[in-house]
Parts: structure tokens; C-alpha cells; sequence
């Protein structure tokens, strides 16, 4: 029973420092701006769509997408990396560890309040391509796009977690670096594997697999050429990919905790 | 006096800038001109990358990239078009020296396989520049979209327009066995087969094309194409009755109703009767007058209609 209560006392905890991460990156201004930013570049989608011979709603779909993956990572990275590093720069680190808050809970409420930022970030980006694609009467890519939203955001919370791993023991400068650089690595990873694959030496293949599966494997949640040739994501390939973003993550997080939980602030 | 003061300051910062700015686009108007024009095999030999190099290496936004290569084929052309001075014949833009045009759709369609657009366009253009590349463009597409009749229409398109009936009809036939292809896939191959050349042919083969194209200046395209048939129907009568009268007569019509009432005596199908215009002229199906000439005793059409003119 003690532990039952426990269980529950810790997820209030989370859940107070995630609401209390989503009210200050929702206040950040340059967050508006990125996301304002987005929109005007899908908005862009439908004047450029004027070039395209009739391919408007097929323009909108990929500008979008990608502004929309673009800018979610930007976000990721650059809020992602200071929040931690955020609040012990600012001491305030102190002050909450001075209350009954374990460091795993503070981890955890920290990556899921940006998660719900990014989410809401995402959902407006998402409905400016929908309003686009409605404006050129391409309603008929709405839902395909939305697949590949979904799964753009599911790439954003790994790109989140990994930004959070390497803020853990990094500075933010070189945390931003290197959470770029896994995503576009990310993207590469099945390269990899082909390489392994074609080379002579076992010991070079085994070692090209093992970092291929070290690494994210980001290409499952592209599916912004399918989504503006009208393919819809299927289920199979939704919960797939929500699977191995969620089992990434708490790889990603569980390592960040055991790093932070070993950090001096003194 | 300080407020005047920092009023000089802002109007002087606006001189200087405004000074500098025109300056600066004077000199950069002038570096242009003396900028040396390359020549155009330079110009474009830019494009040495292919587009299959570049897939899975572009973070997966490959659809975007093939949606740039889309957009430049089509300005490659439109710019070539608006550049060239002179006549153009829409079944030979060889003289443009589009090279690049097969390289882009190329491009586009290794980065985004489905690209429906980039083929059918390319279908529709490439056999006035290549018809092999054409060819390869459009087999392509049906090794990327196995289940699409539509490529075997426009694979058909392109070997009867090459006069290679035989293979038109194999390709419209293998067409018709895709599941959900209309019933005209199978009544091109047998057509194809009987009368290829016919001018019933071409004039249901464009008027497919015209109903089934998913983008305007495909659609216009065909109508073009349409007209051109209906043109030279009419063309081929009128002038069939201008050279008898020449050879019953000595000459040829004179004055307007002289012409008017010898296009009495042409029997035409009602669907492509010719028309005349207010002034008394007889009109082509875009409804530009036909060019008379008097001295050779032919009818021709003008060069402002829009219609696509016959070979040289």
C-alpha cells in the first residue's frame, strides 16, 4: 500500500514539473515565432503552388511537412538542451531538489512538458497545412498528411529525449551539436548497414550493426513523400513507430537519469 | 534644440542609407552587365548529380527535392519558350535545346517514384525533344506504378505518335489488363492494330487524353491537339475546293463571298463544319481566321492561333 501511494505521489510530481515546463516554453516568444515562421512557409506552399501546373495541394503537403519536422526539431533541440542546463545555470536547481523531488521525477517532468509543448506546437503547424490544403481544395491529402504529422512528432520526441541525454552531462552549445547530429545520422543509420553489409571484415559489420542500432533509426517516421502521393500511414506502421519512440525514449531517458542523478551542482 | 538635434540625426541616417542603397544597386546592376554570359553547354552542365545518389541522404524530405526538380523542369522550359525569338512547333522544341529537361524529370521521379505529374508531363513533352528518352521516362514509371493503366495510355501515346502502331497497341493492350482501366485501353489496341494512322485514331486518343488529364495544361494540350485535327480537316476540304476551282476556273476566288459561297460546296461532318467570324472570315476552332493566300490559292492557318503548326 505505502508503495502504491508512493507510485502516485511521484507521478503528481512529474505531473506538476511537466505543466510547470510546457507554461514557460509556451511563454518563450522565439517559440511563437518559430511556429509563426512554419506557417507563413506553408502559407508560401499555396503562391509557390501557382509554379507546380496544378500540383498545389502535393506542394503544400511536402513544404509543409517538412517545415513542420524542421522547425519541431529546432524547438526539440534548442529548448530540449536548456532545460536542464536552463535551471542550474539559473540555481534554481537548488530550490527544487530542496524539496521532496527525486531527480528521475524532475528528468522525466522536464522531457514530458516539452513533449506536450512540442505536441501543441505541432497540432497548430498541422491544422495551417489542413486550412491550406482545404484553401486549393486538396481535402483529399488531409488525412495523409496527417499521418505523416503524427509521425514526424513521434521522430520529435526521440529528437527530445536525445537532447535531454546530452544535456545531462554536456553544455548546451555542444548538446545542441550533437542532437543535430544524431538526427541527421538518424536519417542516415540504414547507410550503415549497407556499408556493414559491404564490407570484407566481420568485426567492421558487427560493429556497423551494433551503431545502427545504437542509433535512432529515424527514416521509419518519414512519410512525407507517401503522405503527398496520398498514401495514409496504416495502423501497423502508426503503432510500430509509436512503439520504438517510446522504448527509445526510455532508453534515452533512463541513461539521462542515471548521468544526472551522479551530477555534483555544488 | 536636442529634439531638432535628434531629428537631423534620423533624417541624415535616412540620406546616407538611402544614398548607399542606390549606389549599391547602381554598381550591382552595372557588376551584372560586365559579368561574362556563359555559354549554354556551361550554363547547364551544373546538374551533374543524379537524383537516385541523393535519395535516403536528404532526411526523408526527398518528396520536397522531387517537388524543386518538378517546379525547375517546368520553368526550365517556360523560360526557354519565353526566351526563344521566332516560331516554335510544339512536336519539335529541339531548336530550345532543352538538354536539362529529361535530367530534372529524371531527378524528380528517382526522388519520389509515384511522381504522377513528372511523368505525365514528361510524356506529353519529351517526344518533341527525345522520343527514347520519353520512352524511358514513361517505362519507368510503369516499373514504379505497376498498377496504374494510365502509363500504358501514355506509353501508347508516344509509340503511335512514333508511327510504331504495333507497339502502341501492345502497350495499350497490356494497359487494359490492369484491373481498374477503362474500356477505351482495349479499344485503342484494337484500333492501333486496324487503323493506326487514321484520323479517327488520333482524335480519340487526344480526346482521352483530354478527359482523363489531371492538370490544366495537359487538358489544354489535348484540346490543342483536338483543334489541330479539326483544323486540318477543314483545311484539307477547303483547299481540296480551292484547287479544283483554280484547275476548273484559271483562278482562284476573289472577295469574300466568292470564298464563302465555294465553302458552301465543302462537305464537312456537322461536328466540324467551319464557322465564320463577324468580318465574313472563316475561323479555325480556336476561332482565329485562317490565313488566305491568294497567290498560292491556299488556305492555311494564321500564326497567332494557338494552334500547334504542322511540320516544316
Amino acid at each position: 500500500m505505502p508503495s502504491n501511494n508512493n507510485f502516485t505521489e511521484s507521478l503528481r510530481i512529474v505531473g506538476i514539473i511537466a505543466k510547470n515546463t510546457f507554461r514557460e516554453a509556451i511563454r518563450d516568444r522565439i517559440l511563437y515565432n518559430l511556429v509563426i515562421f512554419a506557417l507563413l512557409i506553408t502559407a508560401s506552399a499555396i503562391l509557390l503552388g501557382e509554379l507546380t501546373n496544378g500540383q498545389e495541394a502535393r506542394t503544400i503537403v511536402n513544404l509543409g511537412t517538412n517545415a513542420i519536422l524542421l522547425f519541431g526539431v529546432i524547438i526539440a533541440i534548442f529548448v530540449g538542451v536548456g532545460l536542464v542546463s536552463k535551471e542550474i545555470e539559473k540555481r534554481t536547481v537548488y530550490s527544487i531538489f530542496s524539496k521532496p523531488v527525486g531527480r528521475g521525477q524532475f528528468v522525466i517532468g522536464k522531457y514530458l512538458g516539452l513533449c506536450l509543448t512540442l505536441l501543441v506546437n505541432t497540432a497548430v503547424m498541422a491544422t495551417g497545412v489542413c486550412l491550406a490544403l482545404a484553401y486549393v481544395g486538396g481535402t483529399q491529402l488531409i488525412l495523409p498528411s496527417l499521418g505523416a504529422v503524427a509521425l514526424i512528432y513521434l521522430e520529435l520526441i526521440i529528437i527530445t529525449a536525445v537532447a535531454i541525454l546530452f544535456s545531462s552531462f554536456s553544455t548546451a552549445t555542444l548538446s545542441a551539436l550533437f542532437t543535430f547530429l544524431i538526427f541527421v545520422i538518424g536519417h542516415l543509420s540504414a547507410s550503415l548497414r549497407d556499408l556493414g553489409a559491404a564490407l570484407a571484415s566481420d568485426f567492421a559489420r558487427y560493429l556497423l550493426d551494433f551503431v545502427y542500432y545504437l542509433l535512432p533509426n529515424l527514416a521509419i517516421f518519414s512519410f512525407r513523400t507517401e503522405a503527398a502521393n496520398g498514401y495514409i500511414a496504416s495502423a501497423a506502421l502508426l503503432s510500430g513507430a509509436l512503439a520504438y519512440a517510446i522504448a527509445y525514449s526510455i532508453a534515452m531517458l533512463a541513461i539521462s537519469i542515471a548521468i544526472f542523478s551522479r551530477r555534483n551542482f555544488k | 534644440m536636442r529634439l531638432f538635434r535628434g531629428q537631423a540625426r534620423i533624417i541624415s541616417v535616412v540620406v546616407i542609407s538611402a544614398a548607399a542603397l542606390s549606389f549599391a544597386a547602381f554598381i550591382g546592376r552595372r557588376a551584372l552587365t560586365v559579368k561574362p554570359e556563359l555559354p549554354d553547354e556551361i550554363k547547364e552542365s551544373d546538374l551533374t548529380f543524379q537524383g537516385r545518389r541523393l535519395r535516403g541522404f536528404v532526411l526523408g524530405g526527398d518528396g520536397l527535392l522531387a517537388d524543386w526538380y518538378w517546379m525547375q523542369s517546368l520553368q526550365y522550359i517556360g523560360g526557354k519558350l519565353v526566351a526563344y525569338e521566332g516560331d516554335i512547333n510544339l512536336d519539335d522544341l529541339r531548336p530550345l535545346k532543352p538538354r536539362l529537361l529529361y535530367q530534372y524529370l529524371e531527378n524528380a521521379t528517382d526522388l519520389d517514384p509515384h511522381f504522377y505529374a513528372a511523368y505525365a508531363y514528361g510524356a506529353v513533352v519529351l517526344p518533341a525533344i527525345n522520343n527514347m528518352q520519353a520512352i524511358a521516362l514513361i517505362k519507368k514509371g510503369i516499373a514504379n506504378n505497376p498498377d496504374k493503366w494510365r502509363f500504358y495510355q501514355y506509353l501508347g501515346y508516344i509509340y503511335w505518335r512514333l508511327g510504331d502502331y504495333r507497339a502502341a497497341s501492345e502497350a495499350y493492350s497490356r494497359g487494359a489488363e490492369i484491373p481498374d482501366a477503362p474500356a477505351f485501353m482495349l479499344e485503342m489496341s484494337a484500333a492501333m492494330k486496324s487503323r493506326g494512322g487514321e484520323r479517327e485514331t488520333a482524335r480519340a486518343i487526344y480526346r482521352q487524353l483530354y478527359e482523363n488529364a489531371e492538370d490544366a495544361k495537359a487538358r489544354e494540350n489535348a484540346l490543342l491537339r483536338l483543334y489541330e485535327i479539326d483544323a486540318n480537316e477543314q483545311l484539307e476540304a477547303v483547299n481540296a475546293a480551292l484547287t479544283e476551282r483554280f484547275r476548273k476556273s484559271g483562278k482562284c476566288p476573289s472577295g469574300r463571298s466568292a470564298l464563302i459561297e465555294l465553302l458552301r460546296t465543302i462537305n464537312l461532318p456537322p461536328r466540324n463544319e467551319i464557322k465564320i467570324n463577324a468580318a465574313g472570315m472563316p475561323v479555325d476552332p480556336t476561332g482565329v481566321a485562317f490565313q488566305f493566300d491568294q497567290l498560292l490559292c491556299r488556305m492555311a492557318i494564321a500564326p497567332e492561333s494557338k494552334i500547334p503548326k504542322p511540320l516544316e
